[in-house]
């Protein structure tokens, strides 16, 4: 009988611990609450807090639409999302990288969304074949170099990377990231597995340091003397140069007489299972505007996907190039075969 | 009588182990699912590999905090030296610093372009050397994260000897290294081990510091089952290994330990012997350069960091932030706590029965499991509760439980229930059965018992037990970051945020926070440890 009593007291205990804390959660939240109602955009986003607030601050400026957003990280967001099914918050999914895009489509977790004002704003190479998602920031994966210790006339391609002159004065990031898996995709779809996987031998014998966990770890090796030549997305350079403007770094644009720099974006599309649908439509248009893509631009020094706005003025000193025009769809269907190729040929 | 007793006890805790191991099980169903193409392509490929670069590290680790934290241990409480009454305490504080944020620091100091090395080019003309190559340097940094736990428990053990230690080491007239050896260090044995599991169960299911160091452990082949290949089930497979090397882990400390504790009872100030002239200063050299290395100086960097961008860092949203940090850390802890307790209360039921340690052992092995595969444990879990109520003609619970804190609380309790529960069930191995039986034969009620004895007398386990919970939630990323509701983000996200974009200045000041948070954490339990050393 004791038992009981205890159990009982525990269970009390219990729902009473519970309750309060639902409480203060409720009085806590209220305000998120009361903002929820046929005005409000609700996002996931694997893009980081500080690079989508500006952007949301400026649409509600502009039509009145709240926007909500929960972070997190792509692949788990898309997990989330899988699970809540049509119980799901979410009205859009935005990530970076075309193979999580990419996948979210597959999972079908996206609706097709193909307006007018999209097509406009946006290429098609940028865009889902089946208007699924749509690209909204373009940021280019190529070479970066040390002025003080390679000539510009050494430089060509990816593959060019692979060749003996660049034995242990190689960076690369971790083959773990979405960046490296889809240039490594896009050298599938260009050049085929073979010869793709002979260029990742390449270069991890042309390593001079364990691959890097970020793109900026790249270029402060290269600038401490590690290695001298390694391969970054641009706004991470672009970044450098903000903080410190007289660095001996050099972007240069890699495969311009082959098949051009990879490109990959950042995007979103609207959930399957959005209650604002509308609202969805309305937020992805505005930011494939003019408006929204100078402030992309301006946030995070990338390329506007909008191909009619001029980019950000640094972004522009570093010059024009010709992208490679792979469907970026390719890049997500390809990214199992890369990954698995690069854990082959022991590229970490 | 007593068997029927049994039968409701068994339910109940069978009821509550079985809710909390839920995402161990989960994990294991999904070899109902096999997928052999995967298994191919990472059997034939990496998991070699894998295996033995992770037991490189686990075997790394493990023996670098066995010695690092038995030997501060036993300097701290054994030998009088300058500075030793605050570095006692100051040893704890690493504690309050999340791993991967250690990491980065050290990365950004000891990396070929950090600045200790720059300086050892440029000064004293020393090659330069990649750090991440090889494993020593993050064996290093998991040891300086890491060791506290050993540390911890170690010099409860220790403190509890210390008197014996004193008469046996006058009568014998032996030296201090033959007693450490002889008569010190075997009856701290299972304290030490105690330790060396908890560590070696976190280093595998680290993410945060491999992924920065770029060091493959086996973890590294659940998320790329998970990311790259997108098969949840072989992550999940994968997974399930890991859970089994813990419970082997788990099964061997067992066997080799009688009770560790994270609470001392230190009787007396005095310790035994006197370090004097250069011993004396070359042991406060090497307690107080620990000390340095593993929180004086990451904090230190961060304090520069922070200093430099906290004009355009900090907002009104770190109210926010520190407020449901807060409301998480303390209902995690309040919840795990109590469940724990009741887990751990002596009872004659528990006792006979093979079942109930079994379920309560599985209870405790979510500590194994990387915080986001829980979650995603948890979440299937929940969903299939969901599938079952609904053919049943129920409806789904899922809008209730996804998106509330509801099943983040859940998932703390679940991965940190081993903590608490070793903490609490050392306190309650305490009572001797000549309590319980004098106790009833005074007529007294089990319920009685329990509060007037029982929970008394496991006070100081619970204490402690509670407060590691809490400092562990509060650093917790992978699980939060993924089961949070809108508008519950922690200082661990915000630090993760801003550091994964490599803003590391601004990253400092939600970590800086958050060390000072952990360090009052760790205040209060200093403050209860000495109390309840006064008292019992």
């Amino acid at each position: 009988m004791d038992m009981k009593k205890i159990i009982s007291s525990t269970i009390v205990f219990s729902v009473l611990t519970v309750s309060s804390i639902t409480a203060v959660q409720a009085t806590y939240s209220s305000p998120e609450v009361q903002a929820v109602s046929d005005e409000t955009v609700t996002v996931y986003s694997s893009r980081k807090e500080h690079l989508i607030k500006p952007l949301f601050e400026a649409f509600t400026k502009d039509t009145g639409i709240k926007v909500e957003y929960l972070t997190g990280k792509g692949g788990a967001l898309i997990e989330r999302l899988k699970l809540e099914g049509d119980n799901t918050q979410a009205d859009m999914f935005m990530t970076v990288d075309a193979g999580n895009l990419w996948y979210a489509g597959s999972q079908d977790l996206f609706q097709s969304v193909q307006t007018e004002t999209i097509k406009s704003n946006i290429p098609v190479h940028l865009r889902d074949p089946k208007g699924l998602w749509t690209g909204l920031s373009v940021r280019a994966r190529t070479i970066v170099y040390s002025t003080d210790r390679v000539k510009e006339q050494d430089l060509s391609t990816y593959a060019n990377l692979a060749t003996d002159q660049w034995k242990d004065r190689l960076c690369l990031r971790t083959s773990k990231k979405v960046y490296s898996k889809s240039l490594v995709a896009s050298m599938i779809y260009n050049q085929g597995e073979d010869k793709t996987g002979d260029i990742i031998s390449g270069w991890v014998n042309n390593l001079s340091a364990t691959p890097n966990a970020k793109d900026s770890h790249v270029m402060n090796s290269i600038l401490a003397g590690q290695c001298d030549v390694g391969i970054v997305n641009t706004y991470y350079f672009g970044r450098l140069i903000a903080k410190t403007p007289d660095s001996p770094l050099k972007l240069f644009w890699a495969n311009q007489d082959t098949t051009g720099v990879h490109v990959n974006v950042s995007g979103a599309g609207v959930t399957k299972h959005a209650s604002n649908k509308e609202g969805a439509v309305q937020l992805l248009e505005w930011l494939s505007s003019a408006k929204a893509q100078v402030i992309y631009g301006s946030l995070n020094k990338e390329y506007p996907a909008n191909q009619k706005v001029a980019s950000d003025d640094v972004v522009s000193e570093w010059g024009s190039f010709k992208q490679d025009e792979m469907n970026l769809s390719q890049a997500g269907l390809l990214q199992a075969r890369a990954v698995r190729l690069m854990q082959i040929k022991g590229y970490r | 009588m007593l068997k029927e007793k049994c039968i409701k006890s068994k339910i109940w805790i069978s009821f509550i182990a079985l809710l909390v191991a839920m995402p161990i099980f989960v994990v294991a169903f999904s070899w109902a699912m096999p997928e052999h193409e995967l298994w191919a392509h990472f059997s034939e490929n990496i998991l070699s590999g894998l295996i033995s670069s992770t037991l490189v590290l686990l075997l790394g680790v493990g023996v670098g905090v066995m010695l690092l934290g038995t030997v501060l241990a036993y300097l701290v409480v054994m030998v009088e030296f300058p500075g030793g009454k605050w570095l006692e305490w100051a040893l704890f504080l690493p504690f309050a610093i999340p791993a991967y944020v250690l990491a980065f620091v050290y990365l950004g100091v000891f990396d070929y372009s950090g600045y200790a090395q720059v300086w050892m080019r440029e000064a004293l003309d020393l090659p330069g050397f990649d750090v991440r190559a090889g494993s020593w340097a993050i064996i290093l940094t998991f040891v300086l994260v890491f060791y506290p736990y050993v540390y911890m428990m170690t010099r409860a053990s220790f403190k509890r000897q210390k008197l014996n230690m004193i008469e046996a080491g006058r009568l014998l007239g032996a030296s201090p290294l033959r007693v450490f050896f002889q008569v010190s260090l075997p009856l701290a044995r299972p304290a030490v081990a105690a330790g060396v599991l908890v560590t070696l169960m976190e280093t595998l299911a680290d993410f945060g510091v491999v992924s920065l160091f770029n060091y493959d452990t086996f973890t590294t082949a659940i998320y790329s089952a998970w990311g790259d290949f997108r098969s949840i089930e072989v992550a999940a497979q994968l997974a399930s290994l890991l859970v089994l090397v813990a419970f082997l882990l788990i099964y061997f400390e067992k066997k080799s330990r009688g009770q560790a504790k994270y609470y001392s009872s230190d009787v007396t100030n005095k310790k035994p012997y006197q370090a004097t002239g250069l011993t004396a200063w070359l042991i406060s050299l090497f307690v107080f350069g620990v000390f340095m290395l593993s929180f004086a100086m990451p904090m230190l960097q961060l304090v520069i960091w922070g200093w430099s961008s906290v004009a355009d860092e900090w907002s009104a949203k770190y109210f926010d932030l520190i407020a449901s940090t807060s409301i998480l850390t303390i209902s995690a802890a309040l919840i795990t706590v109590m469940l724990a307790t009741f887990l751990a209360l002596p009872s004659q039921c528990k006792k006979a029965s093979i079942w109930l340690k079994s379920v309560i052992r599985l209870a405790t092995l979510g500590y194994a499991l990387p915080g986001s595969v829980m979650a995603v444990g948890l979440l299937y879990g929940i969903n299939q509760i969901s599938i079952i109520n609904i053919h049943f003609g129920g409806e789904s619970i899922n809008h209730i439980i996804y998106g509330s804190i509801t099943l983040l609380l859940f998932a703390y309790v679940s991965r940190f229930m081993a903590i608490a529960y070793s903490s609490i069930e050392a306190s309650a191995q305490q009572i001797k059965p000549v309590f319980t039986q004098s106790a009833r034969l005074l007529g007294a009620s089990r319920l009685r018992l329990i509060w007037q004895v029982y929970l008394p007398m496991m006070t100081p386990g619970i204490l402690a037990g509670g407060l590691l919970v809490a400092v562990d939630v509060m650093k917790e990323l992978p699980a939060t970051y993924l089961l949070r509701p809108f508008g519950w983000d922690t200082l661990a996200i915000q630090t993760y945020e801003l550091s994964a974009e490599g803003l590391y200045e601004r990253a400092a000041v939600p970590a800086l926070i958050m060390v000072v948070f952990g360090a009052l954490l760790m205040a209060v339990f200093q403050y209860l440890d000495k109390k309840s050393s006064r008292t019992s």
